[in-house]
C-alpha cells in the first residue's frame, strides 16, 4: 500500500528564497492491486508527485510510505514508465529491456529469459535486435513497459507514458495495458492529462488542483472488470468524464 | 550501397582532378621557377617512399611525438571532459582554464616549453598535447551534456549506482561526440607535431622539411607535406572505422 500524508514539495528554494510550492496538503492511499489514475491540469503537480513516489526526488513535509516503510530513494518494489520512453538509443530492444534486471545484479542468462518472455508479452517479438530508431512510438513505449515490467514490480508508476502518441496508438496501448493488468495485476499510479484514459483504466481517479498542487477528489469508478473498449458508451463512463470535465474546466477558466 | 561507394569515389576522383588541373595551370602560368608541378610533387613522393631512407626514419621520429601525445591527450582529455560534463561545479571550475586553452596560440609558447623541457622528446609531446587535447576535452563534455537527463533519471529508478550510471548511461550516449572530438585532436595533433620541429627542435618529418627548402626542392618539401596528410587521412580512416563499429546507433555527425 502506498500512503501519503500530508505531503508538500518546495521547488527552487536554495537560490532565490522564494521557492514555488508545487504540492500541498496531499493526502491518499493506494491499496494493493488496484490502479489509481491521476489527473489535474498542468501546472498540478501530479508528475512531480509520481517522481516523489519514485523515490526520483525528495520532499520536503509529510509522509510518503509503502507499506509502512517511508520512501527514501528507488527501490526494488517499484519501477517507473517514462513519458518519453527513455530508451537507450544505443542499446537493441533486448538490452533495452534487460537494463533493470542487469542493474539489480541478476545473471545474464536470467536477464534474458525474463526479457524475452516480456518482449513477447508486450507484442514485440522478433524485433529483440531492433534499435529504438527504428520503431514506432507505439512500440517504443512498449519497449519501455515491457523493461519496467522484466524486474516484476509489486508497483508500476506510469508517467503520462502514452502522453507522446498519436490517438489510434495511444487508445491500442490502453488496452493492451488493460489486458496485461488483468492477468496480473500490480499497484499501478497512472498519470494522465486525458480523462478517457483516466476513467477507462483507473479502479479510481484522483483529481488535482494547481498551484500549489492538493488533491480535490478522489472518485470511484464503478465499472466492471475485465473492461472492454465498449465500456466508453455506458453511462457510468460518459458520466465521470462529465464530472471531470466540469472540475477540470472550472479550474482553468479561473486560470485564465 | 555499393553504387553509392562507387559514386562518391568518381566524384572524389574528378574534385582531385580538377584541383591539380588547376594548380597545374596556374604553374605553368606563374613566372616562378620555384613552384613545383604536381607532376613534379608526385615523382618527389616517390622518391621520398621509395629511396629516401631519412625520410621513413624522420617519419618514425615525428610519430613518436604524435602518437605520443595524442594519447596522453586522449587519457587526459575524454576523462576531464566527463568530469567538467558530469560535474557542474567542475565545469565551472575548468570552464576558464579551457577557454584558454582553446584559443590560445601554441605556436608562441613552444620556445618556452622548449626552454623548460629541453630538446627532446618531452617537448615535443608536451607541445603535441597542448595542441590537441582541450578539443578532446569540449567535445567530451558537450557529449555527456547531451545525454539526456531522462536517461539517467530512468537508471536511477531502477536503483543504479552512480558507476553503473556512467558505463551504462553516460559513456556509451557521449561516444559519438568523444570520437568527433577525437578526429579534431588528431588534427591538431599532426599540426603540432610538425609545428615544434619546424619552429625550434629541428627533428623528424620537420628537420627534412626545413633541409628541403633550405635547398630550395620544393617539389620535395610538397611531397613531405603530401606524405603527412595522406598519414593522417589513413589514422582518420583507421578511426572512423572504429566509430562505426562502435557508435552504429547514433545520427552521422562526423565532421573528418
Amino acid at each position: 500500500m502506498i500512503r501519503v500524508r500530508g505531503l508538500s514539495k518546495e521547488f527552487g528554494t536554495r537560490d532565490n528564497g522564494g521557492g514555488v510550492l508545487a504540492l500541498t496538503d496531499i493526502d491518499f492511499e493506494v491499496h494493493d492491486n488496484e490502479f489509481v489514475t491521476i489527473i489535474g491540469p498542468s501546472g498540478c503537480g501530479k508528475t512531480t508527485l509520481l517522481r516523489i513516489i519514485a523515490g526520483l526526488i525528495p520532499y520536503d513535509h509529510g509522509e510518503v510510505a509503502i507499506d509502512g516503510r517511508a520512501i527514501t530513494g528507488p527501490g526494488p518494489e517499484r519501477a517507473v514508465v517514462f513519458q518519453n520512453f527513455a530508451l537507450m538509443p544505443w542499446a537493441d530492444v533486448l538490452a533495452n529491456v534487460t537494463f533493470g534486471l542487469e542493474v539489480r545484479g541478476t545473471p545474464p542468462d536470467e536477464c534474458r529469459d525474463k526479457a524475452r518472455h516480456l518482449i513477447k508479452l508486450v507484442g514485440l517479438e522478433g524485433f529483440e535486435k531492433r534499435l529504438p530508431k527504428e520503431l514506432s512510438g507505439g512500440m517504443q513505449q512498449r519497449v519501455g513497459l515491457a523493461r519496467a515490467l522484466a524486474v516484476n514490480p509489486q508497483i508500476l508508476l506510469m508517467d503520462e507514458p502514452f502522453g507522446a502518441l498519436d490517438e489510434q496508438t495511444r487508445r491500442l496501448l490502453q488496452e493492451q495495458l488493460l489486458r496485461l493488468w488483468e492477468g496480473q495485476r500490480k499497484t499501478v499510479v497512472f498519470v494522465t492529462h486525458s480523462m478517457d484514459e483516466a476513467v477507462m483504466l483507473g479502479d479510481r481517479v484522483m483529481l488535482m488542483t494547481p498551484r500549489p498542487g492538493k488533491v480535490k477528489e478522489m472518485i470511484d469508478v464503478p465499472l466492471q472488470r475485465p473492461r472492454s473498449p465498449q465500456v466508453e458508451k455506458s453511462g457510468a463512463f460518459v458520466e465521470i468524464k462529465e464530472y471531470l470535465w466540469e472540475n477540470l474546466r472550472a479550474m482553468q477558466v479561473g486560470e485564465s | 550501397m555499393k553504387k553509392r561507394i562507387l559514386l562518391d569515389w568518381g566524384l572524389r576522383l574528378a574534385v582531385f582532378i580538377v584541383a591539380v588541373g588547376l594548380w597545374e595551370f596556374f604553374v605553368s602560368t606563374s613566372q616562378n621557377f620555384l613552384l613545383p608541378r604536381f607532376t613534379d610533387v608526385a615523382s618527389g613522393l616517390f622518391r621520398l617512399l621509395f629511396f629516401e631512407a631519412r625520410f621513413w626514419e624522420a617519419l618514425y621520429i615525428s610519430n613518436q611525438a604524435l602518437i605520443l601525445g595524442f594519447a596522453i591527450s586522449v587519457v587526459l582529455g575524454i576523462p576531464l571532459g566527463l568530469l567538467a560534463g558530469r560535474f557542474r561545479w567542475m565545469d565551472r571550475v575548468l570552464n576558464p582554464y579551457v577557454g584558454a586553452l582553446l584559443t590560445m596560440p601554441v605556436a608562441p609558447l613552444i620556445p618556452i616549453v622548449i626552454i623548460a623541457l629541453g630538446l627532446g622528446i618531452a617537448a615535443r609531446v608536451f607541445i603535441v598535447v597542448l595542441f590537441a587535447f582541450v578539443f578532446i576535452t569540449v567535445n567530451t563534455r558537450a557529449g555527456v551534456r547531451g545525454v539526456e537527463a531522462s536517461l539517467i533519471e530512468m537508471a536511477k529508478s531502477f536503483g543504479a549506482s552512480e558507476g553503473q550510471i556512467w558505463r551504462r548511461i553516460v559513456i556509451p550516449g557521449a561516444m559519438p561526440a568523444i570520437f568527433a572530438g577525437m578526429r579534431i585532436g588528431l588534427g591538431r595533433a599532426v599540426t603540432g607535431m610538425v609545428m615544434v620541429e619546424l619552429i625550434l627542435v629541428a627533428s623528424g618529418l620537420g628537420r627534412l622539411l626545413l633541409e628541403f627548402s633550405g635547398r630550395m626542392q620544393s617539389d620535395l618539401v610538397f611531397a613531405t607535406v603530401l606524405a603527412v596528410i595522406i598519414e593522417a587521412l589513413a589514422l582518420l580512416a583507421g578511426m572512423q572505422a572504429l566509430e562505426k563499429r562502435i557508435t552504429r546507433w547514433a545520427p552521422d555527425i562526423s565532421i573528418g
